[in-house]
């Protein structure tokens, strides 16, 4: 089929797919009842998931005692996973938004699947600081509401109500703009259902969508300007979660870099689980056609990348901790890599520093599986990055006599695994009913990589020699009137 | 008074493009184009105007963010003034981000509510036209026969040039 | 006719149909006609559903008497507080204290500022005494064999028994404590004077008894001198913890305080060397401090003497540092003749006796120490106490009576001793409660808690002292004097008795009064007395006792094992108080147990790490005596002594086996056996009249179990890690500190450059009235913990147990950092206790989103409890890491211990934050008086409840906008520094410099 193929750019979906083959593979999955693997799946996320909410329920109704903080640590786990699944989320918008703008047309087999975990990491992000607190009942406190308590309002200088908002529109604007990426697909499983309950359901969500090019055009102009409006969004996102801590007075929290370097880390560990989560799934559901190497390529050189950044902040940090003459500083970064916890930043600096290195070759980003065990290397290490950052900063700050150490209590460890454990669950039960790669628009880039083909309905496949209107000439086709 | 339609489908993108064109200088008044995925190039095609949505975009915007940034130093400074921190009442900078925030949400939020209102698009609603296969992989041509002079034969010939697949003719429904 | 008779038979009809109707309708909806006509049946029934109601109400309701304040007392404003000067009988010092009363309850004790001995200060030990008060298990009633009973039955009993041993005159003994009540004293005289053969022996857990007998054989007069610390210049403490533990702490503290102010030209200041065989908090203060074993004291202060008598020659510049230590040590007292005071703790004659000989030839005799006019805080003998031990054996004693000591339990061969009370046909306890001795006594007689009954004091010569109850005894007790009277057949009121006492002993000694009554009025009022003290002829000094005392030898291998009192358990009779529990050591900051302190070298070479559980066996001990202690690593130690607190592991601290949180992985507060730690007494050794608290020839060996050991710093000295400390200044300026020398030169040394404060924002906020402020000087605090306690009481700060501790949440609001300070080899310790800061940029405030911590007009940082949703961001943020959490609830089921809460203090609920509020309660209170006085608040009128009971005055708290004030006066002192204040947070809690008396040009920081 190599006459087929343009000389100059590979095509981004594989095996020459007509557009009706492209609903089959994505809808089909749908019809068919769910596997073995699947029901598998399910279970063992669901017992994670129930772990966790089991330790929540303890922890409130015994106290936040029941975490290993202390007085001088009142931040390790729970906000540890906080920033990390905030993190994890950015990925997501990035290649819904950002590549959208930068017509990275290959994004489209991926961007469903990954806006999709974007609003999961963020729901499973959005529990920490709502359980860290101790009234958690008393959380609706942060949000400014007429009250006939003095009137009492929020305090705006605070970066917990920066958090609190920038979280809050992230997730509406990535479920909206999720949203409006679904609905031409919604229309399509529509069209496609049998039976009745599905119709109506999948009628019911697609808003009456008639594929009208008048909507296409405003639709492509709203998605522009949702993409428009995400991209400056997620860099806020995770520059107000770094000022949690870079507008606080504690050495190795009050560094003027965090914001770029909370992004690239953000980005770095997104893309570490887009792959994770699309190498299980075009495996699972038989996307190797459409998630194609050219994918994890492209994701791994992004993981280099942004790798390549966090790895300058590492040493920016250092440099500047040394450079600045304040000893307070100086030791809090001396102490973060020979003090009490050296072994995490440790761990850090070798999953997240060393990692990345090994996708400059081609042979090992083609490989799936190497590509699959580094991706989960880096969540490790991103995990650890945020860890080092708040607890050890926290354990020894300025008074040598309020040092102390923290260690996590079985509670923290079980709503660790929790958080993990809904993500999954959430992701699995999409992958059940909704289409994981956004039809409409791989249908878009089919021609990408291809001379203009012909290719009957019916014969799917391979392209047959190419007719052009003149060869034809006239004979009506089809029914007439 | 319902009208009749011409409806004819396509299957290739550069095809309805085609058709489009061709049935646009031959001063057909054309309905709609129904495609299965956005069709690059195709509004021009149809001679559409660009749409105004950026402007509503900006509007709201520009309000989410004038409001937001006056309640907070309304409520900072002026309606529950406090000591915090020995800050300024009004802490313009650290009021930034909240505002950008808002701004954001406001501008998301209010585009897409006016694209579902332009679009008459709501939850539950009923497609107006529904043409066979157009989700899926056919583009529909849906032109208006607004006139005796209109001939279907005619435009049937159009449309063969472009590798038609199939043709028909409807009564509009009446939404 | 006919007509009528039809309109009769319409008429019937119509009734007939009327009433049909009617049946019809009454019986086709029954209920609708039911419900409209019976508003009365509705009433009546409803009446009766409210009286069932109401009834069974009443049936399940308890029955409470609620008496309206109507009528109220007229010395009685509900919500106000009333003060009672009494005297405070946590131990023998005799301090004065003022306690609190609100609606008929003390809520704190507070030290009495005109009272001559403590003259304001309180120890932990005595701000601990209201938790005591309200302590649950304490006896509720008499006991007779273990069985509750009242006083008729056993006083008949009793008397019964006595006569008995009247008509047998068996022999009858009275063993107790010091006791310090003339009342009392005398009563026991004439209780005891009732029997053929009745004797009263004294004896103490914690033994002066050597002083005392020294005295006897070198000035012929058996007393405990009054030592007068701020006569003296230079001041050699010998073993003893004089700022901690000795004799009487507070009064020394003050004393030692006012030798030390700094003030004048040159700057006044006392020399004081420490020479002691563990690192004590007063060795931690001391300019000098000199590390020995118990086995070389002997030869120590003999070497001394000859020095001082010129007899042995100065030492040559090559000789050992020994001899330079101390022919310096010499030429320092010598220049000091009279002005110098040398104290040995050591309960060892021999060493006291060289003592008095080196006091009497300096000439210190009646300058720095009394013995004319001396102390009654001990009166132990500890020969009578072995003579009744005999006695006891040879099953010579009728009866014995027991007050105030638990011989069981705090004296060496305990078991022992069980087991021959077991023979004793009559035993009488005093016991507040069944400890271990009184579970042995047939008689039980609790006496009332001092808070709830009148006794009275003389604890040093001339001053007598009163105590007055400030509740209604909250159990059915009896007072000691007032049993006694009861048994010697002419009961009487112990208020009675002691009114007699005083008309007879007290009013005679005095000449301000001419009544009585008005004496007596003025005396409860005060709550002391300063009368003219008993003189006591002292004998010509006798050289020769000390001259031929035989110095001892350590015994090769083996360690010397040295028991010692904690400053916050001492002999341990208060081991049921949960505060005291739980303050941390002044010097290793451990709480909840006792340990065996031993250097690191020690440990090293036995393998050993804090927390690793050792044997100790004291093989001179027959039987051999051995004790399981976990062991604890302490800088300052000798490498040849391992040292044990008493005071631990009492019956009865089972109790604490559940305080603090319980969950998934709470552990109890308790060790192994139980018991809140082990009982060292065993280890005591009772030889030839004297109770000694250091034997020799000690084996450790390692048991190989652990146990955690609950110490509140994880971090001791104040220079960072060394390998952690690279490029960076590896000592911190937190505490700062200078020489003498230096500071005289420079009075701002060691307090380091000053901070040039500036502003990123315009400054929007002054403070227009008051501004609130502390100022905490270095150079007098000691560490003693009275603040934490002090605050703990005031502000309801809960008690978290021992687990909690362990993972470091303690609530105290006053955390006393306490470091080692590695002076050229020797030990500096460095105490600055860190309370909330209330920086005017306050890190925490910023932090807060829901505005649950900001600034008060008058400069305070507080805390909103019911705004708080516990982010823990502000403590997070907290450069001074001094606000404190609500991790769970905290306990207050029991309801007999929260009459101890202060109403004026939120009881702070889970999982919000708090923190030092500098006692905004007693600031309100002050500003309310001054209000309705229409004047000023006048400076001093407020104290914090922390700078009220620091016997060292370290803390004041007061105005920084009125330039007369003395705490403005202090922040503009040279000495005064903030901690941290390049983080520009503008703390309105400063810091004064700590100066040692040493020689040395240097201001001891890193910016110094």
């Amino acid at each position: 089929m190599a006459d087929g193929i343009s000389l100059l750019r590979s095509p981004l979906i594989l095996g020459n797919k007509t557009a009706a083959q492209v609903t089959e593979d994505v809808c089909t999955p749908l019809d068919r009842g769910p596997g073995i693997a699947w029901w598998f799946a399910i279970a063992v996320s669901l017992s994670m998931f129930t772990l966790g909410v089991l330790a929540v329920i303890y922890q409130l109704f015994t106290g936040i005692g029941t975490w290993g903080l202390n007085n001088t640590v009142g931040w390790a786990f729970d906000i540890t996973n906080f920033v990390f699944w905030i993190g994890i989320g950015h990925a997501g918008t990035l290649i819904s938004a950002i590549l959208f703008l930068f017509r990275q047309r290959w994004r489209t087999s991926v961007n469903r699947s990954a806006e999709a975990m974007t609003i999961f990491a963020v729901i499973c992000a959005g529990i920490f600081p709502i359980i860290h607190m101790g009234r958690p009942w008393l959380a609706f406190w942060v949000i400014p509401y007429p009250n006939f308590r003095g009137p009492l309002w929020i305090n705006f200088r605070s970066p917990l109500v920066w958090d609190m908002f920038a979280i809050g529109t992230y997730f509406t604007i990535s479920l909206v703009f999720w949203y409006v990426g679904l609905i031409p697909d919604f229309a399509t499983l529509r069209d496609r259902a049998v039976s009745k309950v599905k119709k109506t359901l999948y009628g019911f969500f697609s808003f009456g969508w008639d594929g009208s090019t008048k909507t296409w055009q405003r639709y492509e102009t709203v998605y522009l300007l949702l993409a428009g409006l995400a991209t400056p969004l997620v860099v806020s996102v995770h520059t107000i979660v770094s000022w949690d801590f870079a507008t606080s007075v504690i050495p190795g929290w009050h560094t003027t870099i965090f914001p770029p370097y909370f992004v690239a880390g953000a980005v770095f560990s997104g893309f570490a689980m887009v792959l994770t989560l699309m190498i299980i799934a075009r495996s699972v559901l038989h996307f190797e056609e459409y998630i194609t190497l050219h994918h994890i390529e492209s994701m791994s050189k992004i993981i280099i990348a942004t790798g390549g950044i966090v790895a300058m902040a590492y040493m920016t940090e250092l440099f500047v901790s040394f450079y600045s003459g304040n000893e307070y500083e100086r030791f809090a970064f001396v102490n973060r890599m020979l003090g009490p916890y050296a072994w995490a930043y440790w761990i850090m600096v070798s999953c997240n520093v060393v990692t990345p290195q090994f996708l400059w070759f081609r042979k090992i980003r083609r490989n799936v599986a190497l590509v699959f065990i580094l991706s989960i290397l880096i969540n490790v290490g991103m995990w650890f990055e945020r860890f080092v950052i708040i607890t050890i900063s926290l354990t020894r700050d300025y008074l040598p006599a309020s040092w102390d150490n923290y260690a996590p209590t079985l509670v923290e460890l079980a709503t660790l695994i929790g958080s993990f454990g809904l993500f999954f669950t959430l992701f699995l039960i999409l992958a059940r009913f909704l289409p994981m790669i956004a039809i409409g628009e791989v249908k878009g880039v089919l021609s990408y990589g291809r001379k203009g083909i012909h290719v009957a309905g019916e014969e799917a496949g391979g392209t047959k020699s190419i007719k052009t209107p003149v060869q034809l000439g006239s004979g009506v086709q089809g029914g007439t009137p | 008074m319902s009208k009749r339609l011409f409806v004819a489908y396509f299957e290739q993108e550069e095809d309805i493009l085609g058709v489009t064109r061709a049935a646009r200088e031959q001063g057909y008044e054309i309905r709609d184009v129904y495609t299965p995925y956005a069709v690059h190039g195709l509004d021009k095609a149809m001679g559409l105007r660009k749409s105004r949505l950026p402007w509503i975009c900006l509007g709201f915007a520009l309000l989410g963010a004038t409001a937001k940034l006056w309640f907070q130093i309304w409520t900072s400074a002026f309606d529950w003034p406090v000591n915090v921190g020995g800050k300024p009442l009004a802490s313009i900078p650290a009021f930034v981000p909240v505002t950008f925030e808002i701004t954001v949400l406001f501008a998301g939020l209010g585009t897409v509510a006016a694209f579902l209102l332009i679009s008459r698009l709501r939850p539950g609603k009923k497609p107006l036209m529904s043409f066979n296969r157009v989700t899926n992989d056919r583009h529909a041509l849906v032109l208006v026969e607004n006139d005796a002079s209109f001939d279907p034969l005619q435009a049937a010939e159009l449309c063969d040039q472009y590798h038609c697949v199939e043709v028909e003719e409807r009564l509009e429904e009446e939404s | 006719m006919s007509h009528a008779t039809t309109e009769r038979h319409a008429e019937k009809s119509r009734l007939m149909s009327d009433f049909h109707l009617n049946t019809a309708e009454s019986s086709a909806d029954h209920d609708t006609v039911a419900s409209s006509f019976d508003r009365r049946e509705f009433l009546r029934l409803a009446g009766f559903t409210f009286a069932g109601v109401a009834l069974t109400g009443c049936e399940q309701a308890r029955v409470e008497k609620a008496i309206p304040y109507l009528i109220k007392p007229e010395e009685i404003t509900p919500g106000k507080a009333y003060w009672y000067a009494s005297t405070c009988a946590g131990c023998n010092a005799g301090c004065g204290i003022l306690v609190k009363n609100r609606d008929g309850r003390p809520i704190k004790i507070e030290g009495n500022p005109d009272h001559p001995i403590s003259c304001g200060g309180l120890c932990a030990i005595g701000q601990a005494q209201l938790l005591g008060l309200y302590d649950s298990q304490r006896l509720a009633n008499p006991m007779i064999n273990g069985a509750p009973t009242d006083w008729q039955t056993l006083d008949q009993k009793l008397m019964d028994r006595l006569k008995e041993i009247r008509t047998g005159n068996k022999a009858v003994r009275l063993l107790s404590g010091s006791l310090t009540s003339p009342t009392a004293l005398a009563l026991v005289k004439r209780f005891l004077a009732s029997f053929k053969d009745g004797k009263h022996v004294i004896y103490d857990p914690v033994s002066r008894s050597g002083i005392l007998e020294a005295h006897e054989r070198t000035h012929g007069i058996r007393v405990l001198p009054r030592y007068r610390f701020e006569r003296a210049d230079v001041i050699v403490g010998v073993e003893a913890d004089f700022l901690g533990t000795w004799i009487s702490p507070v009064e020394f503290t003050a004393a030692y305080r006012s030798g030390r102010t700094l003030e004048g030209d040159p700057p006044q200041c006392s020399y004081h060397v420490q020479i002691e065989s563990r690192l004590s908090l007063t060795g931690g203060r001391a300019d000098k401090r000199y590390a020995i074993s118990p086995s070389d004291r002997v030869s120590l202060l003999k070497g001394l003497l000859s020095l001082l008598e010129g007899k042995t020659t100065r030492a040559k510049p090559g000789e050992s540092s020994h001899m330079l230590f101390l022919n310096e040590l010499a030429d320092r007292l010598r220049s000091a003749r009279g002005e110098s005071l040398v104290v040995c703790g050591s309960n060892d004659v021999a060493s006291q006796m060289l003592t008095n000989a080196i006091n009497e030839v300096l000439g210190n005799y009646g300058k720095t120490l009394d013995v004319q006019s001396p102390s009654y805080q001990h009166q132990s003998n500890d020969k009578a106490l072995e003579d009744l031990l005999a006695d006891l054996r040879g099953e010579k004693i009728g009866a014995l009576f027991i007050h105030g000591v638990n011989p069981v339990y705090d004296l060496p061969g305990g078991k022992e001793i069980g087991e021959l009370l077991a023979g004793v046909p009559l035993v009488v306890s005093f016991a507040e409660r069944i400890d271990e001795t009184a579970h042995r006594a047939a008689f039980v007689c609790p006496e009332p808690h001092p808070l709830s009954s009148w006794s009275d004091t003389e604890a040093v010569a001339g001053v007598v002292s009163l105590t007055q109850p400030t509740i209604a005894p909250l159990e059915n007790t009896r007072a000691l004097t007032e049993s006694l009277s009861a048994w010697l057949g002419k009961p009487s009121s112990v208020l009675g008795l002691i009114r007699e006492e005083w008309r007879t002993t007290v009013f005679s000694r005095q000449t301000m009064e001419k009544n009585f009554q008005s004496f007596w009025n003025q005396s409860v009022h005060d709550g002391f007395a300063v009368v003219a003290a008993r003189q006591h002829r002292k004998g010509a000094f006798d050289s020769r006792s000390a001259r031929n005392v035989v110095s001892t030898a350590a015994q090769g291998e083996r360690f010397e094992l040295v028991l010692y009192p904690k400053v916050s358990m001492g002999d341990g009779r208060h081991a049921h108080n949960a505060w005291l529990q739980e303050v941390p050591d002044p010097i290793t900051k451990v709480t909840w147990d006792n340990y065996a302190i031993i250097s690191d070298v020690a440990a090293n070479n036995l393998r050993l790490a804090s927390g690793d559980i050792i044997r100790l066996t004291v093989a001179d001990a027959d039987p051999a005596v051995t004790l399981e202690v976990p062991v604890w690593i302490q800088p300052g130690q000798p490498d040849s002594v391992v040292s044990v607190a008493l005071g631990y592991g009492r019956k009865g601290t089972e109790r604490f086996a559940k305080i603090g949180p319980q969950w998934l992985e709470g552990k109890p507060s308790v060790g192994p056996d139980g018991l809140v730690g082990v009982n060292a007494a065993p280890a005591l050794q009772l030889l030839d009249g004297q109770l000694l608290y250091e034997r020799q020839g000690v084996r450790i060996e390692k048991t190989g179990r652990q146990q955690a050991l609950a110490c509140t710093q994880t971090y001791q000295s104040i220079d960072t890690p060394p390998l952690l400390a690279q490029g960076t200044e590896a000592r911190r300026p937190l505490i700062r500190y200078a020489t003498l020398a230096a500071y005289a030169a420079n009075p701002s040394a060691g307090s380091g450059p000053e901070h040039k404060s500036q502003s990123m924002w315009p400054e929007q906020h002054e403070y227009k009235g008051a501004r609130w402020g502390m100022i905490v000087d270095l150079n007098a605090c000691t560490g003693c913990a009275a603040c934490v306690v002090s605050c703990q009481a005031e502000n309801n700060i809960p008690v978290v147990g021992k687990d909690e501790v362990l993972r470091n949440r303690e609530l105290h609001w006053i955390r006393i950092d306490r470091y080692f300070v590695d002076h050229d080899g020797d030990l500096d310790v460095a105490h600055q206790p860190m309370m909330c800061q209330h920086c005017d940029n306050a890190p925490c405030e910023t932090v807060c989103p829901v505005l649950a911590t900001v600034h008060s007009e008058e400069g305070l940082n507080q805390q909103v409890y019911n705004r708080c949703v516990g982010t823990r961001y502000c403590a997070n943020n907290c450069p001074y890491k001094i606000r404190r959490f609500n991790w769970f609830d905290y306990a207050h089921d029991d309801a007999k211990q929260n009459m101890v809460l202060n109403p004026d203090v939120t009881v702070r609920s889970r999982g919000i934050m708090e923190k030092c509020s500098l006692c905004v309660q007693r600031i309100l209170e002050q500003k309310i008086e001054a209000k309705k006085n229409g004047k000023a608040v006048a400076d001093g009128a407020i104290k914090t409840a922390c700078q009220q009971s620091c016997p060292a005055q370290a803390i004041v708290f007061g105005d920084m906008n009125d330039p007369a004030s003395l705490v403005k006066k202090k922040m503009a002192d040279r000495r005064s520094f903030n901690i941290l204040a390049e983080l520009e947070t503008r703390p309105s809690v400063g810091y004064m410099t700590m100066v040692r008396n040493r020689s040395e040009q240097t201001g001891e920081t890193s910016h110094g």
